[in-house]
């Protein structure tokens, strides 16, 4: 039978072609052993596949902790995670930029490899959960051949680049910066400069400096787009930014960087991080513990310095230049829409429509419960992008669809389609519309039910939303799971993280106030922790403090003001009313999380796959050219002799480029210049030269490299590869020395 | 689509429609699939629940196995037990059809078993759904559906030897999927009989 590869082949860019083949022969080395098992986890979350809670086969059931016999024993795709455990696949969408038939696909995969979900992250991602391993190849070719790769979606990499999802539409915006954050994502991926992070890497670009769409102050390199004295383009630029359990300000780096040097200034930025950047301790690798460290200034005259010795790169405006891949245009001419009188379309119309800047259009925003989405609902929402808005979308960092050039006219139409497959819900971005990471559901991490709580704040506000007044329902809540914030807690007005408190012998989910957060000027100021809140009762937390807030405020005073002139001295008491448990015996119900009638316990907890493991450039590379050893193999197998050989040069190549990279970053690749510089700082100096064989196995990537009259038999491809396996462990060898004695020759050309 | 890509499918999933005699809150399953896996007793290895109640004719409150998952779901507007496969399944397609559907069925008359919140809940017998989870082996197409509808049919007169209605997903972008009606209600102990 036709396999997906042979079936899609044709319509997928060779490319990513290559790396899923590449990612498969991962997988069959891995299961063969012969590939490490924390190399094997970084190389997988590069390619998004992430781990799941309970993939160390331990569970707690409520009763006690069980240990899950996955058919596997003890096959590994991780230190601590087992090869049949369920995971997550995340799928990078760039800025949120997706067009019906990349909708189509995702919802077929959701369905036939996860559990029929999509669920959109606070990156604009999207992430499939209960994904076998073995299906990921499948999953993501089926995703290239529509223009997708999930390359770098997890691992210490450049993760999404995320923006502004009215970029273009905005009122607000300076100018749009869709294919400014097209071509960072394209500039960066892969980029060899981004391949040495101790820690992920975030990017985000922001169409105002008014507005909180694109949040550049969480991000490690946050643009904001400008326009100088003379009309032009360009970005102020933040560095250092980031939420997790100490939540960072980024710095003002620039505040006017032209628009044709925003890709080279990420790859100075990129290449400070790599090399300056933290390794060993995981709590400390992101760029904004360097920034804090060395103080923007320092930091500015590093990038500098690095930004002065780039080699130019044709690149760096190339990729501004290309058409983009997301030319939006309207189905229908726009007109504007006067009030319907229809109440249920002007309750949605209020919070989920937004008028464009230009006239008759809209922007109308799809709430998705807890950022999910059936398959369903998936392809019939892409119908419906074609049929009102050009048959493209984008996802929110909010953990939504927006449909962009709606004609208004068509509002009614649009929000009639969508109630009818359930998702006109209203409020978008308001107090019903809450944000929540996975937390305990599947994320290792989680302390408590971040969706269980949001699911139920949700339920509860949305009953009574009608009654609400209207600077409540504008407020926003947001929770994550644990401290490390991946339901952006820290700016919301209302934020929460779970923690655990032991009472009366037993452990008691609670969730960590968060509160009065200012959003604006791209989410400027962060919330203030306050006290934890039993998780059961954090529903009543959130009634009284907004109830009282709606009966003290003062004349214009917003809810941030309102906590800031409380302050924790206000809310003391409130606090320490709700955090007062009752023993067991008396209410059970504190006793367990949301949406879950286990005990509660914190046995769960897993190790975290977000920090990976730091692996250096130079075992990839290695990885890599083991694996196109592997590759000839099967060549060899299938009697292809030419390509078994090539292949196998290949590897030789990438195992000498490999070594090349550590001493010369900057080597171009091509072969003769690798072997050349292989030459010359390695053989030459004698510290490829084994102690027993001396130099005898670079010889064979030098006769290689020179045969010209190569004839390709049987046996000279298995000498070669023979070869190539000798060449491949003397570079391992050669790599290992040089960790424990940089620089020491032990021995003289052969 | 050729006939043998369809007697290669594994991915098949098995739905039974259910009844309500008041409308279940979907979040009363966890605590049931929780139990279950803390029973232990299950063929699968039993993971995790996951909780989707929240959505729109969903997934429903899945029990997620190894080989496959469960779930009290609400696709298409209408509730009832799913099991589908995840892995490889032993046997001939006929083999498969029936052991997919007997896990199905199983769980069915496990959840109308269960007291409590659930009460009211009832599986009638006479409805299912029969789906092909894997668009490459099985696509909706006219040249799949031909292949798969004689080991179905099959299979489905093993099961209603009273008779039965058979009609195909005719949306081409969901998934293969056969529509089964028989005439009257029929226990789902006897159709459990009916796959031994």
């Amino acid at each position: 039978m036709t396999s997906w590869k042979e079936l899609l082949a044709e319509r997928t860019d060779p490319k990513l072609v290559r790396e899923v083949d590449a990612y498969e022969n991962q997988l069959t080395l891995r299961r063969q052993g012969k590939i490490e098992e924390g190399l094997f986890q970084e190389t997988r979350l590069r390619r998004g596949v992430y781990g799941q809670r309970y993939d160390n086969g331990l569970r707690h059931d409520g009763i006690a902790q069980r240990r899950l016999a996955f058919p596997c024993g003890d096959l590994r795709k991780g230190p601590e995670t087992l090869w049949d455990a369920p995971g997550m696949q995340r799928i990078k969408i760039p800025f949120g930029g997706l067009d019906s038939g990349q909708m189509e696909v995702l919802a077929d995969v959701a369905e036939e490899y996860s559990d029929g979900i999509g669920h959109v992250t606070t990156r604009q991602d999207i992430q499939l959960h209960y994904v076998h391993i073995e299906d990921t190849p499948d999953l993501m070719r089926r995703l290239a051949a529509v223009g997708i790769t999930t390359r770098e979606a997890c691992g210490n990499t450049v993760r999404n680049v995320t923006a502004c999802p009215k970029a273009g539409c905005c009122r607000e915006e300076r100018f749009d910066v869709t294919r400014y954050a097209e071509a960072a994502m394209r500039f960066l991926l892969g980029h060899r400069d981004t391949q040495d992070f101790g820690r992920k890497f975030k990017v985000s670009f922001s169409g105002c400096a008014e507005e909180a769409c694109g949040m550049a102050a969480l991000n490690d390199l946050g643009y904001v787009a400008q326009i100088d004295g003379h009309g032009r383009r360009g970005f102020a630029v933040y560095v250092g930014g980031g939420l997790g359990p100490v939540p960072y300000q980024a710095k003002l780096y620039d505040p006017f960087v032209p628009e044709a040097q925003i890709l080279p200034l990420a790859q100075a930025v990129a290449r400070i991080f790599a090399r300056h950047g933290e390794k060993k301790n995981r709590g400390r690798a992101r760029l904004k513990f360097l920034v804090h460290n060395w103080g923007i200034d320092s930091f500015r005259a590093a990038v500098r310095e690095e930004l002065a010795r780039l080699p130019k790169d044709p690149a760096w405006t190339a990729y501004l230049e290309r058409p983009s891949a997301c030319a939006e245009r309207p189905v229908h001419t726009g007109r504007s829409l006067a009030p319907t009188g229809d109440i249920a379309f002007e309750a949605w119309r209020e919070r989920n429509v937004y008028r464009q800047r230009q006239p008759g259009y809209a922007i109308a925003t799809v709430v998705l419960p807890l950022g999910d989405i059936t398959s369903r609902q998936l392809r019939r929402l892409a119908q419906l992008a074609r049929r009102f808005s050009g048959g493209h979308v984008r996802t929110t960092i909010d953990q939504n669809i927006d449909l962009r050039w709606v004609a208004e006219t068509d509002l009614p139409a649009l929000h009639r389609e969508l109630q009818a497959i359930g998702l006109a819900r209203p409020g978008a971005g308001g107090i019903t519309d809450v944000t929540a990471c996975p937390g305990t559901d599947t994320c290792k991490l989680g302390i408590a039910s971040s969706r269980g709580l949001a699911a139920e704040l949700s339920e509860r506000l949305t009953t009574r939303a009608g009654a609400l007044d209207p600077s409540f329902r504008q407020l926003q809540i947001k929770i994550s799971g644990c401290f490390n914030s991946c339901g952006q807690h820290h700016v919301a007005d209302l934020g929460f993280y779970g923690v655990s408190r032991k009472i009366d012998g037993a452990t008691v989910p609670h969730f960590r106030a968060v509160l009065g957060a200012r959003r604006e000027h791209n989410a400027h100021e962060y919330g203030q922790t306050v006290g934890a809140i039993p998780a059961k009762r954090v529903p009543e937390f959130v009634d009284r403090l907004t109830a009282r807030y709606l009966a003290e405020r003062q004349p214009e005073e917003g809810f941030p003001d309102f906590i800031q002139r409380l302050g924790k001295q206000g809310l003391k008491p409130l606090l320490d009313e709700l955090a007062r448990v009752p023993p067991r015996a008396v209410d059970r119900s504190l006793y367990t999380d949301w949406h879950d009638a286990r005990e509660f316990n914190t046995s769960d907890i897993g190790v975290g796959e977000c920090a990976g493991t730091v692996v250096a450039r130079i075992d990839f590379d290695l990885q890599e050219a083991e694996r196109l050893h592997f590759e000839a193999q099967i060549a060899l197998e299938a009697g292809d002799y030419r390509k078994a050989d090539e292949t196998a040069y290949a590897a030789m190549l990438e195992a000498a480029r490999a070594l090349v990279r550590t001493d010369e970053p900057d080597a171009a690749e091509d072969p003769d210049t690798t072997v050349r510089e292989f030459r010359g700082r390695f053989y030459d100096t004698g510290l490829f030269q084994d102690r027993f064989v001396g130099g005898n196995f670079a010889q064979h990537l030098f006769r290689r490299h020179t045969d010209t009259e190569r004839a390709f038999t049987r046996d000279d491809a298995r000498h070669l590869l023979e070869e190539t396996q000798l060449f491949i462990e003397a570079a391992y060898a050669c790599h290992g020395r040089m960790l424990e004695q940089p620089r020491t020759a032990v021995g003289s050309p052969a | 689509m050729s006939p043998a890509g369809v007697t290669e499918l594994h991915r098949i999933g098995v739905k039974c429609l259910a009844r309500e005699a008041a409308p279940l809150k979907l979040v009363d399953l966890i605590p049931v699939f929780q139990r279950w896996i803390q029973a232990g007793d299950f063929d699968d290895l039993p993971i995790d629940v996951a909780d989707y109640s929240h959505v729109h004719h969903g997934p429903g409150v899945l029990l997620v196995g190894h080989s496959g998952n469960y779930c009290y779901e609400e696709s298409g507007g209408r509730r009832g037990m799913v099991y589908y496969a995840k892995r490889p399944v032993a046997g001939g397609l006929d083999t498969r059809l029936a052991e997919v559907a007997h896990k199905a069925l199983e769980a069915s008359r496990r959840l109308a078993a269960e007291a409590g919140g659930l009460a009211g809940l009832h599986f009638p017998g006479n409805e299912l759904v029969v789906f092909a989870n894997d668009r490459r082996l099985a696509p909706n197409t006219d040249v799949a559906w031909a292949a798969l509808e004689p080991p179905l049919r099959t299979f489905l007169e093993r099961l209603y030897p009273e008779g039965y209605r058979l009609a195909r997903e005719e949306d081409p972008n969901e998934r293969l999927a056969a529509y089964v009606s028989a005439p009257g209600p029929v226990a789902l102990e006897t159709l459990l009989m009916r796959l031994c």
